[in-house]
């Protein structure tokens, strides 16, 4: 069985590329044979990734959130998987180019230094954390697609107020609908985000003695966290459109990136378990 | 084959000929007995704004061009117009014309898909009017499905090609939804009227129009079921517009960035998508400086149109493989036509011998014995001709090798000492 999770780990990066490599064929040449293959690509590629995780749960007997690289293979798949679904449902085929690059990225990060856990921290057995990590890693899959559309939305709007009618122009869907799904994208996003930071709240301090609310990625999670918050309230209250709630959103995401990054470097965190 | 044509178009006669020579539907309706009287046994008639044509059969067999001409600038006389505005076909040129006009590569905008619509008039009224053998009918079904192929598999529908139509299509870029959208449009002049019917196709139903005159906005009010706003009081109502389409002829700016700049203030930073497709221009084109403002104006629309117009010039060459294929397939069925009354006088050779034989025997067996015999007669011929019908049969329908038909048909009526089907009718009948 151990094979078998090695060889995985080595094909799906390359099914990543494969699939990335046919949305962007189908992006830049559009050719009508090629806009359902590259779905099949998305699924069989989804569908490998399910069977690694599940595969891999079993040979190492716990869920693989236990190691940034465990939950990077697992936000990869959430990510191509909510993809999967978003163009299912609104078939909106122009944009998967740009959110499987993340997924690919993910992937290949994961792929490259995942290690072969054979013995966990206990503390990582705990259902709570299980809860916390799972809503963390479904959290960042809504903003990292609700960034990706807020790029394609500024690309676009800079196209449209320069009167540039290229790639770009015929590909992407309107201007609307690309807000609209970079919002909605990142409702889902905070609200799992929230539900982990909650979940978080409550475990923390029983499971770890040194913890403190001022810790530096307790503090940046909480900014963005913050961020998000005022920029739906901003949409719903005040309504505000396009450029400025995206902007929340890229900021947002930003911020995200940088407490994923503090939280690397600054090792005297609670949050490191490995 | 012996199918003639006439045309007139854009590449052979400047409009005021082509208008002169456009024909109404009822036009038509007398035209075709007409033909049908001087020129031509079965036939067609298409006429466009861009196009009239004629094609059919000669009556009398004899290919005269100048009788079809005479007698539609008898029906329809004009003056100035010359022998070389007129074009003609015969036999393959005139099926592959008419394939050719069906896919719309023949159209003055190239890829026109009305083109189809209208051939597909053309024949039902030439049906209805009893001008059609079943050789026209193949040529109508074959050109239908060349014009749905060329959609199909090719691009060269594909894209705006008119300003007013690529302002439409930068709109759907900014609106998800433009039905839900309203639009206001400044001049009721051929290319307001354009832009609003365009709008109006795409579903926008909320359309305001206004006009230095008040009687020709109503009236393009009317027609797109849209409704006016007095042109010295648009300027208060503009901010309710998401769509702006400007086409007045007015030589100084209508529209200045301070109006848009108060619109957007009471939009709330909402956008607003404003097409001036007017010369010169109706809106100051630094209004696009402004956030949420999607500007364009005449040129930037053009680069759209000009862009797809060279696609669409791209794919002609993809459309001409359709076209030749249809052509082989459709010459392929008419070479093999001949096979087709072979196959009925074999029958009908073998037929009256066994009715013979059965005459003979009718008075010497009982009624029952004469039933079982002949019975077994009409089993035995079907068994013994069902392959040779088989063959011939496919040979007429996959059309593949002339040659290998007409000997093989040459073979039977040696075989069996058939004289020439076509001889004994004395027309080129065909069944269908």
């Amino acid at each position: 069985m151990l094979s078998t999770v090695h060889l995985m780990n080595i094909s799906l990066p390359i099914l990543y590329i494969f699939t990335f490599g046919a949305y962007w064929y189908d992006f830049t040449h559009e050719k009508k044979n090629l806009s359902n293959s590259k779905r099949i690509f998305l699924f069989v590629t989804v569908v490998i990734h399910v069977f690694y995780l599940i595969v891999r749960t079993i040979e190492f007997n716990h869920t693989p959130i236990t190691s940034k690289f465990e939950i990077f293979t697992v936000l990869a798949f959430c990510i191509a998987f909510s993809y999967f679904i978003l163009e299912l449902l609104t078939d909106i085929r122009g944009t998967g180019l740009f959110i499987i690059l993340f997924s690919l990225i993910f992937q290949i990060l994961s792929s490259i230094f995942i290690e072969d856990l054979l013995e966990v921290n206990e503390l990582l057995r705990n259902r709570l954390l299980g809860l916390h990590v799972i809503s963390a890693i479904c959290g960042y899959t809504g903003i990292t697609i609700s960034a990706v559309y807020g790029v394609l939305f500024i690309i676009l709007y800079k196209s449209l107020k320069l009167s540039k009618f290229g790639l770009i122009f015929k590909r992407l869907p309107s201007l609307e609908t690309l807000e609209k799904l970079s919002f909605y994208s990142l409702v889902i996003g905070f609200i799992f985000l929230t539900i982990a930071i909650i979940i978080g709240s409550i475990w923390l301090p029983a499971a770890f003695p040194n913890f403190s609310f001022l810790d530096p990625k307790l503090i940046s999670t909480g900014i963005v966290w913050i961020i998000y918050g005022a920029g739906i309230v901003a949409k719903l209250a005040a309504s505000w459109y396009g450029k400025k709630v995206i902007t929340f959103s890229l900021v947002g995401f930003i911020m995200a990136i940088i407490s994923l990054i503090l939280g690397q470097f600054l090792q005297n965190s609670f949050h490191m378990f490995t | 084959m012996n199918l003639v044509g006439i045309t007139i178009n854009h590449k052979t006669a400047p409009i005021e000929l082509r208008e002169a020579l456009h024909l109404s539907k009822d036009e038509i309706l007398e035209l075709i007995p007409v033909l049908k009287k001087e020129s031509l046994s079965e036939g067609f008639i298409l006429s466009t704004c861009n196009r009239t044509e004629i094609f059919g059969f000669p009556k009398d067999g004899k290919l005269n061009y100048q009788q079809i001409q005479n007698s539609l600038l008898d029906f329809k006389p004009i003056k100035n117009i010359k022998p070389e505005n007129f074009d003609k076909f015969f036999s393959c040129s005139a099926v592959k014309h008419i394939f050719a006009v069906s896919a719309g590569i023949d159209s003055l905008i190239i890829g026109d898909s009305q083109i189809l619509g209208q051939l597909k008039d053309a024949f039902e009224v030439s049906e209805d009017m009893n001008f059609t053998d079943p050789i026209l009918k193949r040529i109508f079904d074959t050109t239908i499905k060349v014009g749905k192929r060329a959609i199909r598999e090719t691009e060269i529908g594909e894209g705006a090609v008119s300003v007013s139509y690529a302002a439409v299509q930068v709109v759907e870029k900014i609106f998800a939804n433009i039905s839900m959208k309203n639009a206001l449009v400044i001049g009721a002049g051929e290319t307001g009227e354009l832009a609003a019917v365009h709008l109006r196709d795409k579903g926008v139903t909320d359309i305001t129009v206004t006009n230095r005159t008040l009687d020709r906005a109503e009236k393009l009010a009317e027609k797109i079921h849209g409704k006016v706003v007095h042109f010295n009081d648009f300027k208060n109502h503009l901010y309710e517009y998401d769509i702006i389409v400007s086409a007045t002829s007015s030589d100084t700016f209508i529209i200045n960035k301070d109006d848009i700049k108060a619109v957007m203030k009471k939009r709330r930073g909402s956008p607003i998508c404003i097409m001036d497709i007017a010369i010169p221009r109706d809106v100051d084109p630094s209004v696009k400086n402004i956030d949420n403002v999607f500007y364009n104006d005449i040129d930037s629309l053009n680069f759209i149109v000009e862009e797809n117009l060279r696609k669409r010039k791209d794919e002609i060459p993809k459309v001409n493989n359709i076209i030749l294929d249809e052509m082989v397939g459709f010459f392929g069925w008419y070479n093999t036509l001949e096979v087709v009354p072979v196959i009925k006088s074999v029958r009908n050779f073998f037929d009256d011998i066994a009715n013979d034989e059965l005459t003979k025997l009718r008075n010497k067996v009982s009624n029952e014995d004469y039933i079982k015999v002949e019975e077994m007669t009409k089993r035995l011929l079907g068994r013994l001709l069902h392959n040779p019908t088989i063959k011939l049969r496919e040979l007429a329908e996959t059309g593949v090798n002339a040659q290998d038909t007409v000997n093989h048909t040459l073979i039977v009526k040696e075989l069996f000492g058939l004289e020439n089907p076509n001889d004994k009718n004395g027309s080129n009948k065909i069944e269908e």
